[in-house]
């Protein structure tokens, strides 16, 4: 590592580009930037992490993050969570978990949409660019300029298509991708450069929605990635949807509003559980009277019944869950994990022995549950000295670093995570690239003709690790014509497979006899055309001011609503604290945040909502007073401030 | 598909067959031993191999020249792939070995006649792989891919003592022979694959 001298190091952060790394997670995004040498985390309102949740509202405006996160329970439709787990996917590789998404999906095997309010149909990577326009914003409000380039990252495991759309996305937001990064190999780079790692590591990501497993050698600034495997669809989500599975009876028959409260649910239990030896799991269905199509079967003991607000009856289920209970929901998901494990290190060619450390990421391995299983499966005790959400974004800031010109001892040398080839006649797959080799790299192979006087070639472009094309993802097809009529076994053709720094694909076929070339950049089935993304790119650029401010104006919407809430509780439950005058000034400033609320004018709402907050000083103060007597006399602390809390 | 006139008369067209494979697998053009500043040879000193494809990664990376020109970077990463390429194939020892042997001026074909003994032999290990595979029992592919692995250590450590006699028909004949035996190998672990799919979903 180099130290440079202080004012040399201010001189070159000058004229230095300003870079990003940005960790585009299931659960939460955050971004990153490289400062004097040293990654960052850029902060924000509620600290760094960005739920990745964006909330569609019925006036078209678009809201991402936290204040998006408190509208799933009343608009479950319209805010999507978890959306990395439909990007560059097709309809039938979702079958699965469609039945637990709280959305609507529609769409076919090459690309799904998602509907939202008002009757708008929106694409995996729209979603997408939205969390990363909300990322772009917060760094450049915090680095004060325009962000001249990112490093995304991307799971390991991810596919061509997938990294296709979070490229996409990344264009789509206006981010000049510089590099996708795979998530395990932008940790292991901020652990050892942070540490001084040296050796050979294990990297266990477990995210919201995806499992990488890398294995990594680090000397002297190079990153070799000598193995990786995984998952793309496995991570805590499906932890939630199992918890919830096991203790709501037939939640797939319920009503998507209660599905997403089953899983919301499941997983504050199993965070809960992360501190606590036991937890209580509660959920409110649905009243069976107005529903009269769903049964309930209530298990003797874990059912009780109350009463909803409303009056009418409503059944609750209530169970406790303990530790040893999430461990046994959780085995068949880890066993998933095991074996991903087992056959990475056998990939590398390694026994666990020869690991000189295991490294824990991604959300998911802060439950104890997942600690202690990856602990047992490396016989080891796993590092996680570096805080496991946020070391991926801290990697990937130092990638941008490098990219932009800065530090220049970092050298990745990432692989290509599944094998890629073409369909030979019968539906067998030939490989050309095996997983696992380093790149960038290519291979060329030639093929004949299988029929007399077959005039052409279809090149079926195929990723996997499974013996049929039927069995693996398609990415692409093209046909190459011109073959002159010959006897089968003469035409001739040569094909090559170029694949990129980020590990993107370029295949180009070329007949021999007559020397006629075909290629293709390989924009997979599953993603969006490039005339798609130019036209998306072209509408966003039209109607980005107007984005702006619709989204300026849901934002303080939510804020005033919140507010306005609270201030009525508040005059409600604490009337005699309230004198004429007080009560008279917030009741004439609520009305006028109201009206401000029906216009279009954001920076109104905001000026409504601070002329309120001046308007109910006095009467804040006199609630905080008597707290805090409240308090002198005895009254426990808690009570004190759950009756000053708004 | 293939191989029918399509209704709007185009000529027909078909899926590739299986056709010559090169003896080099990679793109690149240059001497892949030269590429890691090795003498051509089959005995390799695997660490120093490492040492010495690290530290031309560093100057070769796309990394390196980021911020460049277009043609820069597109000559960066041809680079790269050549360097990349060149280290996956010295580090393996049957492509090392085949790499020797067609620039001794020896290829191999892929119709190459096999020793019939060994042929009858794989035949028969073939047909009890594919009983096992289809009965899904797995502890018998495991057991048939552990004698193949040990078959596939033995005609490596045979290789060195054949190169440094120079005899290049016998290295022919094991290297015919490493195929049959790594083909097998594939199919075990597609074998076992397909048993860890069955609990979860297919991985592609």
């Amino acid at each position: 590592m180099q130290i440079a001298e202080p004012g040399e190091s201010k001189a070159k952060e000058a004229c230095k580009l300003r870079v990003v790394g940005i960790d585009l997670g299931t659960t939460n995004s955050l971004v990153a930037h490289v400062a004097d040498a040293t990654p960052e985390v850029i902060g924000g309102d509620g600290g760094p992490l960005v739920p990745s949740v964006v909330h569609y509202a019925a006036d078209g405006g678009v809201i991402v993050g936290r204040p998006a996160q408190a509208r799933a329970i009343d608009a479950p439709h319209d805010t999507l969570a978890s959306v990395k787990r439909l990007i560059g996917r097709g309809a039938k590789d979702l079958a699965g978990v469609r039945a637990m998404l709280p959305y609507e999906l529609v769409g076919d095997d090459r690309a799904i949409r998602i509907r939202v309010a008002p009757g708008r149909l929106v694409s995996p990577v729209e979603v997408s660019a939205e969390i990363l326009r909300e990322l772009k914003a917060r760094a450049e409000a915090a680095l004060g300029g325009p962000v001249e380039g990112a490093v995304i990252t991307v799971p390991a495991y991810f596919d061509d298509a997938q990294r296709q759309a979070t490229r996409d996305a990344g264009r789509l937001a206006g981010l000049e991708v510089m590099r996708l990064v795979a998530e395990p190999t932008a940790a292991a780079v901020a652990y050892g450069l942070d540490r001084g790692q040296v050796g050979t590591y294990a990297v266990f990501d477990l995210g919201g929605g995806t499992f990488d497993v890398s294995i990594l050698k680090l000397v002297d600034g190079v990153f070799e990635v000598k193995a990786t495997g995984g998952d793309s669809a496995l991570g805590g989500d499906d932890l939630d949807r199992l918890i919830a599975m096991k203790l709501v009876p037939a939640v797939g028959e319920l009503d998507r509003a209660t599905v997403g409260a089953a899983v919301a649910e499941a997983r504050r239990v199993k965070e809960a559980l992360t501190g606590d030896a036991e937890a209580v799991y509660r959920l409110a269905l649905p009243c069976p009277e107005t529903e009269p199509g769903v049964v309930h079967k209530s298990q003797p003991g874990a059912t009780t019944c109350s009463w909803c607000a409303g009056g009418a009856p409503r059944s609750v289920i209530e169970h406790r869950v303990t530790r040893d209970d999430l461990v046994r929901i959780a085995q068949p998901l880890l066993e998933r994990c095991g074996k991903a494990c087992r056959r990475v290190l056998k990939d590398a060619e390694l026994t666990k022995d020869a690991l000189d450390g295991v490294i824990l990421v991604g959300g998911s391995t802060r439950s104890p549950v997942v600690r202690d299983y990856v602990a047992k499966l490396f016989e080891r005790e796993p590092l996680r000295d570096l805080d496991p959400e946020q070391v991926v974004a801290l990697g990937a800031a130092v990638q941008a670093d490098v990219l932009a010109g800065g530090r220049q001892d970092v050298t990745l040398l990432d692989v290509v995570p599944l094998s890629l080839g073409i369909e030979m006649m019968g539906g067998v797959v030939e490989k050309l690239i095996h997983r696992n080799t380093t790149i960038p790299t290519g291979a060329t192979q030639t093929f004949t003709t299988y029929a007399d006087n077959q005039t052409g070639f279809d090149i079926h472009v195929l990723q996997g690790e499974r013996e049929t094309a039927d069995t693996c993802r398609s990415l692409a097809r093209f046909v190459l014509r011109g073959v002159p009529p010959m006897v089968a076994g003469m035409g001739r053709v040569e094909i090559t497979f170029l694949i990129d720094a980020d590990g993107l694909l370029k295949v180009m076929a070329k007949e021999l006899t007559t020397g006629k070339e075909a290629s293709i950049e390989v924009k997979p089935s599953y993603g969006l055309s490039d005339e798609e993304v130019e036209q998306m790119l072209i509408d966003s650029f039209e109607h980005a001011e107007d984005d702006l401010a619709r989204r300026n104006l849901a934002i303080e919407r939510v804020e005033a609503e919140r507010i306005l809430a609270a201030t009525r509780t508040a005059f409600a439950g604490d009337a005699a604290l309230l004198d004429d005058d007080v009560r008279a000034a917030g009741e004439a400033a609520m009305r006028e945040l109201e009206a401000a609320m029906a216009g279009s004018d954001h920076l109104a709402v905001r000026a409504r909502i601070e002329a309120l907050d001046v308007a109910t000083k006095p009467f804040a103060q006199r609630r905080m007073n008597r707290a805090v007597a409240a308090q002198l006399h005895g009254v426990s602390l808690d009570d004190a401030a759950r009756k000053v809390g708004a | 598909m293939a191989n029918q006139f399509s209704s709007n008369g185009a000529p027909p067209t078909g899926g590739p067959a299986p056709g010559a494979r090169s003896p080099v697998r990679g793109t690149a053009g240059d001497d892949p031993f030269s590429l890691l500043g090795l003498a051509p040879a089959y005995d390799v000193d695997l660490a120093a191999l490492e040492r010495a494809f690290f530290e031309r990664s560093k100057q070769v990376h796309p990394d390196r020249v980021a911020g460049a020109p277009a043609a820069e970077r597109v000559a960066q990463l041809s680079r790269a792939r050549a360097l990349n390429d060149a280290y996956q194939l010295i580090k393996r020892p049957v492509a090392r070995a085949e790499y020797l042997l067609a620039r001794a001026g020896v290829t191999i074909g892929d119709n190459e006649r096999l020793d019939p003994t060994f042929l009858m032999e794989i035949l028969e290990l073939r047909e009890e792989l594919a009983e096992a595979r289809a009965a899904g029992a797995t502890e018998l592919v495991a057991t048939l891919q552990g004698a193949m692995q040990a078959r596939r250590i033995q005609a490596l450590e045979a290789l060195p003592p054949l190169f440094a006699a120079g005899d290049l028909a016998a290295i022919k004949d094991r290297l015919i022979l490493l195929r049959y035996v790594n083909r097998y190998l594939e199919e075990c672990d597609a074998a076992l694959d397909e048993d860890r799919d069955e609990d979860g979903r297919p991985r592609c």
